[in-house]
This record gives C-alpha cells, sequence and structure tokens, in this order.
C-alpha cells in the first residue's frame, strides 16, 4: 500500500511516498512554501521520481504551516504530530524531537511507545529560526548552506543576542565594525540559535534519544552547539527537513490500517 | 423558543454592543461602563443606569499607543483606543478598577484621553478578607457612589441595593446552571458558548437572566449531540470568534472555564448582611481563585485541576493574554498542578490585535492529538 505525505512550510515544500508504512519510495523538496507553486511541484516531482500515480495513492496527509490551503488530500494534521511521527520512524528510540524551520521552532517529547507527551511552540518571533540565520547570513553576504562550514574555522565564537532577530543584526554590524572575523560571527549566530532552542527544549523536559528536524538541522554548526548548550548527543539523518512529509505519509497509513 | 433561535438572540447581542447601548439610551436609561474586573455593577444597577461590560474588542491600536508602552495589555489599550474613537459616547461614566498594574494606567489615561466620559475610580484592597480590607473596599464603593450621586443627581438607596443584588445573585446561579448544562452539550459550539457568555456584559441582568433561563429549558428539551473531545480554558478573555472558531473546527468541546470574562464572574454570590453595601463588600471580601485577586496559596491551580475532573476534561487550555503579568505568574502553578495532576496542560498567547491565528491552531490542533 502506497500513502502520500505532503508538508507545505512557511519556506519549502515536501513530499513523501511512504510503501507499507515503513519503506520511503520516494521524497522531494523544494523551496518556497505557501502561496507558490512549490507544493505543486514537489508533488509532480515525488511521482516522476517513483514512477507511481496519484491513483495509486491509497491515502494521503498534509501538513505544514500551509496545510489549510491545500485541497485534495485526504487528512489534514499539525506539523508537530507528523514530525513526531516521521522522526520516530528514522529513530525507532527518539525520545526528544528538536524541530527548527523555516519560521518557527518546536520541541516535542514522545514517550517510550512514541506516545507525544508534551509539546511546546516558540514565542511569534524570527529568533532561534531559520529566518534568523538567513537574516544573518544576508548581512555577511553568506549562503545559509555555507554557515556550518565558515563556522567550523572559527576559535573565539562572538556573542550574539538570541532574543531578538532585529538586534542581532545590529550587533552583527557591530562586531564587523569591530574587525571580529567572519567565522566566529558565524559560529556566535549558531550557538545564538542553539540557546535560544535549548532554552525551549530545557521547558519541555530532554530525554535521550534526541534529534534534530527542520531545514536548521542541516547546519551542523547549530547542532554542535545544541549539544554542548543540552549536554546531549543530537542524532541527526540527511532526512531531517524531510521528517514532516514522511510522517504525514506514516499517518495516512495508520488510518487505513485502524479503518 | 428553540435552542438556535436562542443562540441566534446570545450572537446578535455579543458581536453589538453599539446596538444595545443604543436602545438602552433611545429607552431613556443611562449606560455606565464597567471595565474589567469585579466592578460593583449591583450599585450602578441600583441607581437606575445600565451596567455595561468594557473588555474592549479585537481592533488595531493606533490612538491609545499616544499613552501607553508597546508591551502592555490589549484588552486595557483597546478600550482606550474605543474611548478615544467614540465608540462608548453617549455613556455617562466608567468605572475602572485597580486590580492590576495594567488597569491603574488605564484609568489615568482615560482622565486625560476621553474627558467626556466621567473616569470613576475603583480601588480594591488586595487583602479584602479581613477587618481593614472590608472597610477599605467599603469605602471605594461609598466613593464610587458619591459620584454616581453627583453625576445622576440622585440619592443613593440600599433597599434599591438589595434588589440589584437579588437580580445578580439569580444572574450569577442561572450562569453557573447553564455553564453545567452547555457541558452536557457538546453540539453548542465555543463560538456559541462564548457568545452567551459576552452578551450577559451588555444587558440588564435580569434581562439576561430571562433569555438564558429560556435557554435553559431549551436545552433540557433537547437531545446532547455527539461527543468531542472536551477541554477547560483558562485565562482573562476568550471571546474572540476566530479563536473559537478553532475549537469547533477541531471538534473540541470546552466543557468549563477559568475565564475572568466568564465563569469567574459568576462564582461568587453577595450573602446576607446588615446592609446590602456590606453585603457587596462581603461579596469581594469572599471572592478568590484569580490571578488578579491575592491568594497565596494560589487556590485557583487546585481548582482549575477540581473542575476539569469533575468535568471529564482531559486537558486544560491556558488562554493567555499577552503581557498579563498576573496570568503569566500563576501560569506557572497551574502547570505545574496540573501535570501533578497528571492533566495535560497547554498555552496559546492571544491578544486584542491578532489577525493570524495560525499558530494557535497549529498548537491546539497537536494538543488534541496528544490528548
Amino acid at each position: 500500500m502506497v500513502t502520500l505525505g505532503i508538508d507545505i512550510g512557511s519556506t519549502t515544500s515536501k513530499c513523501a511516498l511512504l510503501k507499507d508504512g515503513a519503506e520511503i519510495i520516494a521524497t522531494s523538496l523544494y523551496s518556497g512554501g505557501i502561496g507558490t507553486d512549490s507544493p505543486g511541484k514537489a508533488l509532480a516531482e515525488v511521482f516522476s521520481s517513483s514512477g507511481y500515480t496519484i491513483n495509486e495513492v491509497a491515502c494521503s496527509t498534509v501538513t505544514g504551516y500551509g496545510r489549510g490551503s491545500f485541497k485534495g488530500a485526504d487528512y489534514q494534521v499539525s506539523e508537530l504530530s507528523c514530525h513526531a511521527l516521521g522522526g520516530r520512524l528514522i529513530f525507532p528510540k527518539l525520545r526528544t524531537l528538536i524541530d527548527v524551520g523555516g519560521q518557527d521552532a518546536k520541541v516535542i517529547l514522545l514517550s517510550e511507545s512514541g506516545k507525544m507527551i508534551n509539546f511546546l511552540m516558540n514565542d511569534k518571533c524570527a529568533a532561534g529560526t531559520g529566518r534568523f540565520l538567513e537574516v544573518m547570513a544576508n548581512v555577511l553576504q553568506l549562503k545559509v548552506g555555507d554557515l556550518e562550514a565558515v563556522a567550523a574555522k572559527s576559535e573565539k565564537p562572538a556573542k550574539i543576542s538570541s532574543t531578538c532577530t532585529v538586534f542581532a543584526e545590529s550587533e552583527v554590524i557591530s562586531q564587523l565594525a569591530g574587525s571580529v572575523p567572519i567565522p566566529d560571527i558565524v559560529a556566535g549566530i549558531c550557538e545564538s540559535v542553539a540557546a535560544r532552542t535549548a532554552a525551549l527544549a530545557k521547558r519541555v523536559g530532554v530525554v535521550e534519544q534526541v534529534c534534530m528536524s527542520g531545514g536548521v538541522a542541516l547546519n551542523g554548526g547549530v547542532r554542535k552547539a545544541l549539544e554542548e548548550a543540552l549536554e546531549v548527543e543530537i542524532a541527526f539523518s540527511p532526512l531531517s527537513q524531510l521528517f514532516g512529509a514522511i510522517g504525514a505519509a506514516l499517518f495516512a497509513y495508520n488510518k487505513i490500517q485502524a479503518q | 423558543m428553540a435552542v438556535q433561535e436562542l443562540l441566534n438572540k446570545f450572537h446578535d447581542i455579543a458581536a453589538n454592543p453599539g446596538k444595545q447601548m443604543e436602545a438602552y439610551l433611545k429607552a431613556g436609561k443611562r449606560v455606565v461602563l464597567c471595565a474589567p474586573v469585579y466592578t460593583p455593577e449591583e450599585i450602578v444597577h441600583a441607581m437606575g443606569a445600565v451596567p455595561m461590560g468594557a473588555w474592549g474588542a479585537d481592533t488595531e491600536l493606533q490612538l491609545s499607543k499616544k499613552y501607553f508602552p508597546a508591551f502592555i495589555c490589549s484588552i486595557m489599550q483597546s478600550i482606550l483606543e474605543l474611548g478615544i474613537k467614540g465608540t462608548y459616547d453617549g455613556a455617562s461614566a466608567i468605572i475602572i478598577p485597580s486590580l492590576c498594574d495594567s488597569l491603574k494606567c488605564l484609568g489615568e489615561n482615560w482622565k486625560y484621553a476621553v474627558p467626556d466620559i466621567t473616569f470613576i475610580p475603583m480601588v480594591h484592597p488586595q487583602n479584602r478578607a479581613g477587618e481593614a480590607g472590608r472597610a477599605f473596599t467599603k469605602a471605594g464603593y461609598q466613593r464610587v457612589i458619591k459620584t454616581l450621586e453627583k453625576l445622576f443627581a440622585t440619592t443613593y438607596d440600599d433597599a434599591a441595593l438589595w434588589g440589584s443584588i437579588r437580580i445578580y445573585n439569580e444572574h450569577n446561579a442561572v450562569m453557573r446552571e447553564v455553564s453545567a448544562l452547555l457541558a452536557e452539550h457538546p453540539e453548542i459550539s465555543a463560538c456559541a458558548r462564548s457568545d452567551i457568555f459576552k452578551s450577559a456584559m451588555f444587558m440588564l441582568k435580569e434581562e439576561h437572566t430571562a433569555l438564558v433561563k429560556d435557554l435553559i429549558e431549551a436545552l433540557k428539551r433537547s437531545p446532547a449531540g455527539e461527543t468531542k473531545v472536551k477541554v477547560l480554558i483558562s485565562g482573562i478573555i476568550a471571546d474572540s470568534h476566530s479563536l473559537n472558531s478553532i475549537f469547533d473546527d477541531l471538534g473540541i468541546q470546552i466543557v468549563a472555564d477559568d475565564v475572568a470574562a466568564q465563569s469567574r464572574q459568576y462564582r461568587t454570590d453577595a450573602p446576607e448582611a446588615e446592609t446590602a453595601l456590606d453585603s457587596l463588600v462581603l461579596k469581594f471580601s469572599g471572592m478568590g481563585n484569580c490571578s488578579l485577586l491575592f491568594d497565596v496559596d494560589k487556590k485557583r491551580a487546585d481548582l482549575i485541576v477540581k473542575t476539569a475532573q469533575e468535568t471529564g476534561a482531559r486537558g486544560v487550555i491556558v488562554i493567555l493574554t499577552k503581557f498579563c503579568d498576573p496570568e503569566e505568574f500563576d501560569y506557572v502553578i497551574i502547570k505545574s498542578r496540573c501535570e501533578e495532576a497528571g492533566l495535560p496542560v497547554t498555552l496559546v498567547e492571544v491578544d486584542r490585535q491578532m489577525v493570524n491565528y495560525e499558530q494557535a491552531r497549529t498548537i491546539i490542533e497537536t494538543f488534541k492529538d496528544m490528548i
């Protein structure tokens, strides 16, 4: 049985096709989330790359910030529930999932059996999210994807505020004016995101195994800083950005099984 | 009258407070605005005026920003905004208690921003149960009476206050009854439940009591709808249609509340006493279980747990008004007591200027999945 998961985020659109609730057949990811044509493109790609057609899909679920605007899925589920399901499929012993996406951050606590027992979302603020990294990369004329490599060259990370993106941007400019090396500024930026995320995680309670999902999980600099802040190892999967879509496909599978 | 017909009435009144005020003014009645919270409405009622709730509205704040810093309660900012914009024109006065720091600022600013509507301060004591606290409350009520006497060129009559107290006590009783009955009727939406409570602010209580009694009778005749996921909500205000629609869209039923603008108003009756004014003083001194009323033991948290357990609520959703310090302080205790009792709890932050409720939707939806 093939099920489909669609995750329409604030900055990206992702799809996943799952076979029998266990095997990932195909995934797709496009830049551009809600309000763009990316959900349609991601959907087209997941079918073209897998060879399956929409008619072969037994059930589908849409999740993410743009879930309400997508018509045609059988179910609509919050991204936290889907990230939890997707994360647990990849890491069967997962207990704490830290999802840092384009515009928000969430921490989800799972029981030993995988049931969601607590969660927390960040305040309505860009600090500690992917948007924070984008703004800072822009100030430094870097690509978001380059931040990890640049941060790795740091010898003494600069202090950057984790409270507010606008204030932090001013601080970065001040650091540049003070001739602080760019790698130290970038490492400081990663630590800033990690500090904000760690505070959120500590409010929920951190139980190992811990993993990160969402686009920011791809940044090793943030992952490393978060590991240090939480004093735990953080598991990482190259599929971390797709946990929502995979979880949505798994949700659809579970629904069919429950019928 | 059928249930839906009555719900439509409640909605019409809750959605059109201006129409209500206009009708009372046209009928030759005076209107006195009653800002949050625990304003002695009975005094206004006894002196022949219509006490009308002034809890602000969901609106963009522009003019009030001249008087307030950015990070302050939007309920009270929106009251001033409506005052400056003339929404309350026609009202004779506004009584503003000072049970929180933000409300103190509202009263001070009102005098200058809306000079045409008389500001009547009501200073409650926080240590309200002892003799000194009761004397302080009584002095506060007497100041309100004196101002109203001057404003209306009338004389306070203790017998009239007894009459009003009876009306308010009866209203409290029907509100408690309807709240309990609504918990047995999942088909009544969260939006409709909110309308029932909100409409009480804009009507003479004897009129609202009659309407609620009709609803109680109609509900008793009506079969209960399909079961939904039951929750208890807590906070200062929860009247946003957008917020309540989320509960309805997701199949969640509010079986009880600890909301200042809803059930907290109706928990305490005025008891027998030597005079009606003393009875009103005893009512306030007997109040509790509220973030705005000093309580060293924070029994409010225990009441939330107890009410949730009694009503079968599977979780507690705290609807936190942004920048409300008293509620923020209490949340820590509520969360901890709920968790000790095995009751899931989550927090949704709202304010009067909010137009996008997507984050609230995600939190409530995930909470439903979790419980």
